[in-house]
């Protein structure tokens, strides 16, 4: 069997897997959706009787394993079921979203990309100098900061205090900037981080004094040769941080009234929208394991040294 | 009856601003007290706006969580919890919680039976006319829901002529007339999809809808009443609180609605104009005494009345709610009991008779400050959750300080939200009951039957179990269901939250509470409601 198709069949448990954590969480999930959906409809809490009529209609007097069996089946099928509070398709809902947070996760990737990798070698190159020292302290912060925090300070600043950007909204460059640039710090240090340690360690290497011992140009050893070697573990955490860009903006999504499927998630989490919080799961973890399927793919050509004939995973030889 | 005329003075509150600071002075003066004309005396006082209005033009809203239904005969959009002006109903509510005319004229009752005289000469948003058929519509849809808090049944909304109908609900309910206040009961245009195009008889016509993004509404033009004065609104659901105040303070909206109380005096500070209302809504507690899952050390009458006397309301109010409050003790706003408020005298803050009612009560000091009796500690869970966590910021860590220093230990649990809250209250865990609720009709009974009496309003549940205390507040309530004189239901929910503050002990009233809004100096004319639910939007105008 090839890498590939190896690859391609370990998704198959990996995505029930994650259909199963998706049902079983909204089972656990303190609140009965029966009685939720009831108050939201009638402004008033039902008696037994009718939380118990809404129940039946909503098809949640079924067995638990005839309920998630159903939803798989359904799920294979595209149909994730529908929207206790819209109605609407939940594959819909989702589609219908999924264009704004593919935008605003790439334009987070790509920032994360264009601050972090830069400043991660920059770092590399002058290490223990003041640039190493305050880039390290720099991607540690950012890493650290809660993005609805740096968020609110985005704002304040770009909008309150420059009044160059929108507050919040979608619909143009000027309004994507700051939720991108929210999303996208925390992830550069990361990336940062790592492109230090990954261009260190290729620094070291003995084909990088036979380089300069062969009197090519700076530029074209680090440029060429280090940073080529570098580059494949920034990659695949590049490739983690599109996917986790892609299922996790929630906070952002919300503070910048963003509209995509993760602020989506968070509205049907506090109605108790069940079929939209498992197809929300079951479409971010699909997204997530896709997204790393191609970088694993990705990843063999970066560096042709990786067998992918006989290995589980690549890794470096 | 009452005529057009109040509901016209009532329409042109919106030319005034009332303040935060100018409110709380008056609130300081007996503000519950207040009759309705008083109340609008004192509004016309108010300084106005910093700029001459003027006609037409566009202004964004920054609003609260997106919570409408899109599906079914509850689809409520622009209805609920938004009331976006879109639709209106037979009667509306004054800020006193009196009723007035809107689409109905007059009302009266007969045996069990509403008769309602419509307004001639309205029209709805799509051209149809305003009449009998419409009114037999919307309460027929809501019949099919399950007849909603007034009990409409299919069939029992008939037609005497074109503008006159006859409502008889499934039981026999008096109170009707106050209940349909509530915003969703508002009429809807016979034969429309509101999910499609909601149409109704308001001030602003359906433009748009984004599910979770906005809303957007236009001026109507043909409007039976003062045409609105702005050409377009855009709701935006910001549900985030600071997302929302910093939206205002960038200039993304003009208005934002739902601020939190922490946050009014720091926009205020800035130059935002703040708008509070009186109160609407309430913080109390419950105290358990249905002694289900052991949690049975409420059960002693004693100890109720000990944490009443145990709390001080004016530190609360002043250190907590930073002064957006009111320590009235009534739960049911003040003001909707009018004079009759008073039967309920409450609790002055005394922690040594809190001590010395437990000593009474054979509970004595541990030596980790804790009370003990038989070797049992004094220990009560406080679940706080309705409608969420949020809202209670630092209320449940202040009653834990406050009973602590009386020997009572307090183990808080926070439910995220109110589905968690409500499933808790399912599995009867828990002594002290923290809730924030809201008094969106005017209807005094409804609150108080809903959550004490014995049979429920819809049938007993949970909070039957745990909280009624049947005895003398039973009658009283049942009564005040079913009598037919505003006045004496009035006296009768008195007198019966006097029986669960002053006589039982069940209800801890922390504070009255208040609708906060603040907006910039290019808005003018936002007069704040008790019930968020009956803010008007067609006095808003943009300052010239």
């Amino acid at each position: 069997m090839t890498y590939v198709a190896r690859r391609v069949a370990y998704l198959v448990p990996t995505w029930l897997g994650i259909t199963l954590l998706a049902f079983v969480m909204a089972q656990f999930a303190p609140g009965d959706p029966a009685a939720t959906l009831f108050a939201r409809e009638h402004g008033r809490p039902g008696s037994t009787a009718e939380v118990e009529r809404t129940r039946q209609q909503l098809g949640l007097d079924d067995p638990a394993p005839q309920r998630y069996v159903r939803s798989v089946a359904d799920a294979v099928q595209g149909d994730l079921g529908t929207s206790y509070t819209s109605g609407r398709p939940v594959m819909t809902e989702l589609l219908s979203r999924f264009p704004a947070t593919l935008e605003l996760a790439l334009a987070g990737t790509l920032l994360a990309v264009l601050l972090g990798l830069p400043l991660g070698v920059l770092a590399a190159l002058r290490r223990n100098t003041l640039v190493d020292h305050l880039t390290r302290g720099g991607s540690l912060i950012a890493a650290s900061m809660p993005s609805f925090w740096v968020a609110y300070l985005l704002i304040i600043l770009f909008s309150i205090k420059l009044h160059l950007l929108p507050s919040f909204g979608a619909g143009g460059l000027d309004h994507l900037i700051l939720p991108a640039l929210a999303l996208a710090l925390g992830e550069a240090g990361l990336v940062a981080r790592l492109a230090r340690a990954s261009m260190l360690e290729v620094l070291g290497q003995d084909y990088m004094t036979t380089a300069r011992a062969k009197g090519l140009p700076e530029w074209r050893t680090i440029g060429v040769h280090a940073l080529r070697n570098a580059i494949a573990p920034v990659v695949t955490q590049v490739g983690l941080v599109f996917g986790y860009l892609l299922a996790y903006s929630a906070i952002v999504e919300v503070v910048f009234i963003w509209p995509g499927i993760s602020r989506l998630a968070v509205e049907a989490i506090s109605q108790r929208d069940y079929p939209v919080i498992q197809g929300f799961v079951i479409f971010a973890g699909t997204c997530y394991i896709l997204v790393n399927l191609v970088v694993d793919l990705i990843y063999q050509r970066l560096d042709p040294r990786i067998d992918l004939t006989t290995a589980a995973r690549p890794a470096l030889s | 009856m009452r005529d057009r005329d109040v509901l016209e003075d009532v329409l042109a509150l919106g030319d005034t601003a009332l303040t935060r600071r100018q409110l709380v002075g008056r609130m300081g003066l007996g503000f519950g007290a207040l009759s309705a004309a008083g109340f609008l005396a004192a509004c016309g006082d108010e300084k106005k706006s910093t700029g001459q209005a003027k006609q037409g033009g566009t202004v964004t809203i920054g609003a609260e969580e997106d919570a409408y239904v899109l599906s079914g005969d509850g689809a409520n959009v622009g209805q609920y919890p938004l009331n976006a002006n879109i639709f209106e109903g037979l009667v509306r509510m004054d800020p006193n919680y009196g009723i007035v005319p809107a689409l109905a004229t007059s009302w009266s009752v007969r045996g069990d039976t509403w008769r309602f005289v419509l307004r001639r000469g309205v029209k709805m948003h799509n051209g149809q006319p305003f009449d009998a058929k419409s009114v037999v519509y919307s309460f027929d849809r809501i019949a099919e829901q399950g007849g909603g808090t007034p009990g409409f049944k299919k069939g029992g909304t008939k037609i005497v002529d074109p503008y006159t109908v006859d409502v008889t609900p499934s039981f026999p309910n008096l109170r009707l007339v106050e209940q349909i206040v509530h915003p969703e009961n508002y009429i809807v245009a016979a034969g429309t999809d509101p999910v499609k195009q909601p149409t109704g008889t308001g001030p602003f016509r359906y433009g748009s809808y984004e599910r979770q993004q906005q809303l957007v509404v236009n001026r109507h033009a043909g409007y039976w009443g003062t045409p609105a004065r702005l050409d377009r609104i855009i709701f935006k659901f910001l549900p985030d609180n600071n997302a929302r105040r910093l939206a205002l303070e960038a200039g993304d909206v003009a208005l934002i609605l739902g601020v939190p109380s922490e946050g009014a005096a720091n926009l205020e500070q800035k130059g935002f104009a703040v708008y509070v209302s009186p109160a609407g809504a309430y913080e109390a507690m419950y105290q358990n005494i249905g002694g289900k899952k052991g949690h049975t050390l409420l059960q002693d009458s004693d100890v109720r009345h000990a944490i009443e006397y145990a709390i001080d309301r004016d530190a609360l109010v002043s250190g907590v709610f930073n002064g957006q409050a009111i320590a009235e003790q009534t739960m049911v706003p003040a003001r909707l009991l009018a004079d009759h408020a008073s039967k309920v005298t409450g609790y002055t803050y005394d922690q040594a008779k809190a001590k010395q009612l437990l000593d009474t009560a054979g509970w004595t000091a541990g030596g980790d400050g804790t009370r003990t009796k038989g070797g049992k500690p004094l220990e009560l869970e406080l679940v706080s959750g309705f409608p969420s966590a949020a809202v209670h910021t630092g209320v449940p860590e202040f009653v834990q300080d406050q009973l602590k220093r009386v020997g009572i230990a307090v183990k808080i649990v926070k439910t995220a939200d109110s589905a968690a809250y409500t499933a808790r209250t399912k599995s009867l865990e828990g002594d002290l009951w923290l809730e924030r609720g809201n008094q969106n009709d005017a209807n005094p009974s409804f609150l108080p039957a809903l959550l004490f009496s014995k049979k429920g309003l819809f049938g007993p549940g949970d909070y039957q179990t745990m909280f009624s205390p049947g005895g003398a507040f039973e009658p009283l309530i049942n009564k005040a269901l079913s009598a037919p004189d505003e006045e004496q239901v009035k006296q009768l929910v008195a007198d019966g939250m006097h029986t669960l503050i002053d006589v039982e002990a069940i209800v801890v009233p922390l504070a009255g509470v208040p609708q906060i809004a603040a907006s910039s100096d290019k808005l003018t004319g936002f007069v704040p409601q008790p019930s968020t639910l009956q803010v008007r939007y067609d006095r808003l105008a943009l300052s010239a």
